[in-house]
């Protein structure tokens, strides 16, 4: 019996790193990227290069160090940031849309339109630099969904390959979960990235995954903002021998012990 | 009303636990939202005095449940017959009382479906105490809640690898459920006895009650939280006794620093040469920036001038 395929995208370097009292080096950033792909994870979302030039030569050496993973690179809806990720060589350029109306008009003050004419402006950097075109849901657990769907259909017209929703402060339950992503009707592949504020980031994904997600963002330990990520062991645990993610348990195991050193250096030193 | 069980004294070692810490973590469950405490008889048995006056005679072959009714401790013997759940044998429930145990593969099942078959057993009282060996234990049991379930089984912290009393509480809060959740500011006071009582460390970055999961370093996070903490913040640090924490390191914004040197009583003036040099050596360090750190970096960077 063939065992249906789904992909591991590993937001450790990103995701995990913002995680207060954790930060790498570059040369840690380049051993755990390394140790990602020899995994076999499928892509690595490394960082912010729009962070600076220490982040875009990280960038850059992580990409010259991944024989099979695609490196993604996040940013926010901003040109500049944009350039930055085009410039040092990643792969797939994420861009994180704001979808609830708590982050677009008290955070950063702009109206839905004004989000929707400036997925265009990026998109057509992206892609006049040939890169592969990846568009986030921010706070869409929150967000009114005729917007979520408005974008959704912006991001297929612009040619994104993925959508990825974001329970950006982990407030779903395993159904809600499910219920959003029944609901989200697109050709472009589906991606979730699921926060544990909740404790419930495992099980969302175990949803998330059966109702059609295909790219399943984790960390490894399940580092993150607040109470963290998908934690990557955890969430292979709770799928074991359901679905072939291309990261075996045993493999992941071994290198992440070899990697905790790095990963909790400064709780160590304390 | 659904009941919520906890039963971290079935699984913590009290012998040497002091009895007002006993008895007062008992309080402070039924505060958070807790309807009955489970324990074998020697534990109560140390705390009794602090909670009866009337002598009790102990059946030391099972576990008790503590409840308060109508202001008054009582207890009472626990007849829950423990059952791995068998899909086959669900009207086999009929006029029982049953504690299901296990359940860590559920959610890759149709749930919803088994627990509709559940909730039509005709089972007398229906217990559900998952297992978390698959890491979903929490969303399981509140899951049974919210479709009307009438009595889940857990533990506080992630000990006995049951369900998490604090996660389904505040997920329970969250999802409109309010009446079933007492107030949780008392988690802290909670965490606080429990790692007194059992010499454990409740890891920093647990869910709901974790000493850190209100730190916030990034800049994006931090612009966010400054104008609005909802923005980032799926509930305040007060609720859950807990307070928020801005620390610098290399994914510091502007913002941050300001709050910072406002904070410390320091000038503002050289912000972005400040920035830069502090997110510099964060990167170059690979660690997070002190308070000690920036008053130094400060008066370095004003010294140049």
């Amino acid at each position: 019996m063939t065992i249906e395929k789904k992909y591991i995208v590993d937001t450790t370097l990103r995701d995990g790193e913002q995680s207060p009292g954790i930060a790498f080096t570059l040369k840690e950033k380049v051993s755990i990227a390394k140790a990602l792909d020899i995994m076999g994870v499928s892509r690595i979302e490394a960082g912010v290069p729009a962070m600076g030039k220490e982040e875009c030569q990280a960038f850059e050496k992580i990409k010259l160090t991944c024989k099979k993973a695609d490196v993604v690179a996040w940013n926010r809806m901003n040109l500049n940031d944009i350039q930055a990720s085009i410039d040092c060589g990643a792969d797939i350029i994420h861009v994180c849309v704001p979808a609830s109306s708590l982050l677009i008009e008290e955070k950063l003050h702009m109206s839905n339109d004004a989000v929707l004419e400036m997925i265009e402006s990026c998109a057509e950097r992206i892609h006049r630099y040939n890169k592969e075109f990846s568009i986030g849901l921010e706070d869409a657990s929150r967000a009114d969904w005729t917007f979520v769907e408005e974008i959704i259909k912006k991001a297929s017209t612009l040619n994104a390959t993925t959508i990825r929703f974001a329970d950006t402060v982990g407030i779903l339950s395993p159904r809600t979960c499910s219920h959003y992503i029944n609901q989200i009707n697109t050709e472009m592949d589906l991606e979730i990235h699921m926060h544990n504020d909740l404790g419930m980031a495992v099980a969302n994904s175990v949803q998330g995954t059966i109702s059609g997600a295909k790219y399943i963002d984790c960390t490894l330990f399940g580092i993150g903002e607040r109470a963290g990520n998908c934690n990557l062991e955890h969430f292979l645990e709770a799928l074991e021998g359901q679905y072939d993610f291309g990261v075996s348990l045993e493999d992941l195991r071994k290198h992440q012990s070899k990697l905790e050193h790095i990963i909790f250096k400064n709780k160590m030193c304390s | 009303m659904a009941a919520i069980i906890d039963r971290t004294l079935t699984s913590i070692d009290t012998e040497n636990s002091d009895p007002i810490d006993l008895a007062y973590f008992c309080k402070l469950l039924f505060i958070c939202g807790v309807t009955k405490i489970e324990a074998p008889p020697q534990v109560f048995s140390k705390m009794k005095d602090l909670l009866l006056t009337d002598p009790i005679s102990w059946d030391q072959s099972k576990t008790y449940f503590l409840k308060v009714v109508n202001g008054i401790f009582e207890f009472e013997p626990n007849e829950l017959i423990e059952k791995n759940l068998d899909f086959s044998k669900i009207q086999v429930l009929r006029l029982k009382k049953i504690r299901l145990i296990g359940l860590e593969d559920l959610l890759i099942q149709d749930y919803e479906t088994i627990f509709h078959d559940l909730l039509n057993s005709g089972a007398h009282y229906l217990d559900l105490c998952p297992g978390n060996h698959k890491h979903c234990a929490s969303a399981i049991a509140l899951e049974w809640l919210l479709m009307g379930g009438q009595s889940i089984s857990c533990s506080f912290g992630s000990c006995n690898n049951d369900a998490n009393l604090e996660e389904i509480l505040m997920a329970l809060k969250i999802n409109g459920k309010s009446n079933l959740v007492g107030d949780l500011s008392v988690l802290r006071e909670i965490k606080d006895v429990y790692e007194r009582m059992t010499g454990k460390t409740i890891p920093e970055k647990k869910a709901v009650i974790g000493e850190g999961i209100f730190k916030v370093e990034s800049g994006i996070h931090v612009d966010g939280i400054l104008k609005n903490p909802l923005i980032y913040e799926p509930f305040s640090p007060e609720s859950v006794g807990n307070i928020r924490e801005i620390v610098l390191g290399k994914h510091s914004g502007q913002r941050s620093v300001i709050y910072k040197l406002r904070e410390l009583s320091l000038s503002e003036s050289c912000i972005n040469e400040i920035l830069f040099k502090l997110k510099e050596h964060c990167s170059k360090a690979g660690k997070s920036f002190s308070d000690l750190d920036l008053l130094t970096l400060v008066s370095e960077v004003h010294n140049d001038y």
